[in-house]
């Protein structure tokens, strides 16, 4: 048993993938949950009783306990899954090897970042788990509800609190995170590797670690705001004369504009810092068998700079519908729809480079193909998004659902999963299974379109998001069966996991370990 | 070492191939050496510079759209401790960077007597803090108050915060200077700290202009 503060990279690595292991298990029992309540609301389940005495009497789940499972079931998986995983887990086991360095910059600032992102997790578990019930405000914790206390439902008075403690110690050691994988890049590469030599992955890591180190302290400058709105009776994002539940509010003159703007500011390079990384894995490994020669290498670094620069600036996209002025959402979508060019020159040059490579079909090439394809799905789809007209119709639908799922969750799980079976030999000195790998490629490739892919009709249909009950409404009784289709196939792609895990527990449990790595390969 | 050709320019650099230990001090078979730390320390305070000012950023954007949202921005007539204590920042600035430069020309005892100096000077600064706090309170301009003596206040702590980590990180400089284990070749800690407490000193300007001149 490795000393769990250890300074050495490669412990690090493994614990930010454990805690992503631990987050992506909990999210996906979470989803699971929200899936079964969606379709069959009046089923009485014993369990839920069991779990939840107070906001599941009779085994029927409340609208708020939904969404406070919404709200935990989005944070783990934004925060602890798609940020760690991609960023922290394998950049902290590559990255150094690459550069050619024996370690990262600050080995004892990399092991506190991790302790305070394990923090933060504990902080918001106790969020979910403290009196009251969890926070129901989702990810994204939209005021003024989530700003003025207990008065705007259960789970918003201390549940809500430790969440927003909790995502500020996230800020805070990502922000950690970002100056070290910075600083490693710049001072730590081997005499001679130039930055236009560096393999694609560690540009990836790197332009993530620069947007985490743009947009995380804003995020955590918001959430302070905020906590002092909520504990300090300050008015930042509160407005005046505002009312809830036949009680005045005494607030007064703040703007809950103000925390979109911040809050998405934040909010957008964020789906960039989940999905850069696993750009650059998918990169690698499409190229690995023939010397890493990458066609574009050029454009491709280019490519990945112009995505994280425009990033930057389309966080108004978020908020067409919240009152933008017209002539800045023409800004923001003209900027928004230009991303298409260098995420099209990405896909072609992947394209090229697997033509060029021909490369063996092992399970990490398969699900960095799979990748491709999910990412040119689910960024098509932003294109509609992207324009305000549209998006005043499927802004608060299954197609942004369906859209974020796709592009930012299952693509970047994608990623993850390349890189997994990629460098697990890196990480514990054994292979996994390669025909177990295929059969949980295929199977997760067909159920996550059938998952996700529906959900674009029903936005199509207008079937609101965020609703508890799609039953007792007439206008979505038609769209039932296929709400039904979507959780069916959700189960059965959860299920399809499974054989991932026994993948891993078996590999661990009965192989044994090698005493050397071959490093060429990784 | 092995070298790079142009064949795998964009491919794999060159790999160690036995795997050394990844962490912590004293394992770094010459590799990241005594001049790659010092760069990396000086790119790290730079980059948690950059972090920093976004956070600043970030504050000052809230505070300038807050004001114009209503018309019930009123000016904080600022405690006059405070000119005072923006005096004390920048000649604790000043003393620290002569101190660092006597360092370089290896006068360590001259290098002493300036960085406490400097250090006192920084403790200083905050105390005066405190006391503009409580002057303002006993005014009646609270958190809870008028925007601008909330954002006088989220500004200014911010600020302090910033100061209490950097006054540690003089601090210890001070007492390893104070034991002489700090000379011409042992100086990142100097040199990055001066950096830092500069850099809190502008950002004091910064604020101090934005609520005698505009908020």
């Amino acid at each position: 048993m490795a000393n769990p503060f250890s300074t050495d990279h490669r412990v690090i690595a493994k614990q930010y993938f454990a805690l992503s292991l631990t987050s992506v298990i909990a999210g996906v029992l979470l989803s699971l949950l929200m899936r079964y309540h969606l379709v069959y609301p009046q089923s009485q389940v014993k369990w839920f009783e069991a779990l939840w005495p107070i906001s599941a009497q009779g085994g029927i789940m409340t609208p708020e306990l939904y969404l406070s499972l919404l709200t935990l079931h989005g944070t783990l998986m934004v925060f602890f899954v798609l940020t760690l995983a991609p960023l922290n887990a394998f950049g902290n086991l590559v990255l150094p090897h690459q550069l050619g360095a024996s370690r990262m910059a600050f080995p004892r600032l990399n092991m506190l970042s991790f302790w305070i992102a394990l923090l933060s997790f504990l902080l918001l578990i106790a969020s979910f788990v403290s009196l009251g019930g969890g926070p129901l405000s989702g990810w994204t914790a939209y005021p003024p509800l989530s700003a003025v206390g207990a008065i705007a439902g259960p789970g918003e008075g201390r549940g809500q609190t430790l969440w927003f403690f909790s995502i500020a110690a996230f800020s805070l050691s990502s922000t950690l995170t970002a100056i070290n994988f910075i600083a490693t890049v710049i001072d730590c590469r081997a005499p001679g590797l130039r930055l236009m030599q560096m393999p694609l992955t560690c540009w990836n890591w790197f332009v993530a670690a620069i947007l985490s180190l743009l947009s995380f302290p804003v995020l955590l400058a918001a959430g302070l705001l905020i906590l002092l709105d909520r504990l300090a009776g300050t008015s930042f994002f509160v407005p005046a004369g505002l009312q809830i539940a036949d009680q005045q509010i005494l607030h007064s003159g703040g703007s809950p504009l103000l925390w979109q703007h911040l809050f998405w500011f934040f909010g957008h390079p964020e789906v960039y810092i989940a999905i850069l990384p696993a750009m650059g894995v998918v990169s690698v490994i499409l190229s690995r068998d023939r010397e890493g020669v990458i066609f574009g290498y050029r454009a491709m670094v280019a490519s990945t700079i112009a995505i994280a620069f425009l990033g930057l600036l389309v966080w108004g996209h978020h908020m067409f519908i919240s009152g933008l002025n017209p002539y800045s959402a023409i800004a923001f979508s003209f900027l928004t729809m230009s991303i298409a060019i260098p995420a099209a020159v990405k896909t072609l040059t992947w394209i090229a480079t697997a033509w060029m490579q021909k490369p063996e079909f092992t399970t990490a090439t398969l699900f960095a193909l799979g990748f491709v394809s999910i990412f040119v799905t689910g960024g098509l789809s932003g294109l509609f998004l992207a324009q305000p007209q549209l998006d005043a119709y499927f802004h608060d639908t299954y197609f942004v659902v369906a859209h974020f799922h796709l592009i930012m969750g299952i693509a970047a799980l994608f990623g993850i999963f390349a890189g997994t079976f990629h460098w697990f030999p890196l990480m514990f000195g054994r292979t996994l299974n390669e025909p177990l790998g295929k059969l949980h490629f295929y199977l997760t490739f067909v159920f996550a379109y059938a998952t996700f892919l529906p959900m674009h009709f029903a936005g199509f249909a207008g079937n609101p998001r965020r609703y508890a009950d799609f039953t007792t409404f007439d206008f979505l009784a038609p769209l039932l069966p296929l709400q039904k289709w979507i959780t069916h196939s959700a189960f059965t792609l959860a299920a399809v996991q499974l054989i991932f895990l026994w993948n891993l527990v078996h590999t661990l449990v009965t192989q044994p370990k090698r005493s050397a790595v071959v490093m060429e390969r990784y | 070492m092995p070298t790079l050709t142009q064949s795998n320019i964009g491919g794999p650099p060159p790999t160690i191939p036995d795997l050394p230990p990844g962490g912590g001090g004293g394992d770094d078979r010459g590799r990241n050496d005594r001049h790659n730390q010092r760069n990396a320390s000086i790119t790290g305070i730079l980059v948690l510079m950059c972090a920093s000012i976004m956070t600043f950023a970030a504050l000052v954007s809230a505070m300038m759209v807050r004001r114009g949202l209503n018309n019930d921005w009123h000016k904080l007539p600022l405690p006059q401790i405070l000119y005072w204590n923006t005096g004390i920042l920048v000649l604790s600035s000043i003393a620290l960077d002569v101190a660092r430069r006597q360092l370089k020309r290896n006068k360590r005892q001259l290098f002493n007597w300036l960085w406490t100096a400097g250090t006192l000077m920084g403790a200083w600064f905050l105390v005066g803090q405190i006391i503009a706090w409580e002057q303002l309170a006993s005014r009646g301009f609270f958190l809870q108050g008028n925007p601008s003596s909330a954002f006088f206040y989220v500004l200014t702590w911010a600020h302090a915060a910033h100061v209490v980590g950097a006054l540690f990180a003089v601090s210890y400089v001070e007492f390893r200077a104070l034991r002489f284990e700090l000379g011409l070749n042992r100086r990142t800690w100097v040199d990055v700290s001066a950096l830092f407490w500069h850099f809190l000193d502008v950002l004091w300007l910064g604020i101090m202009g934005l609520f005698v001149y505009w908020a």
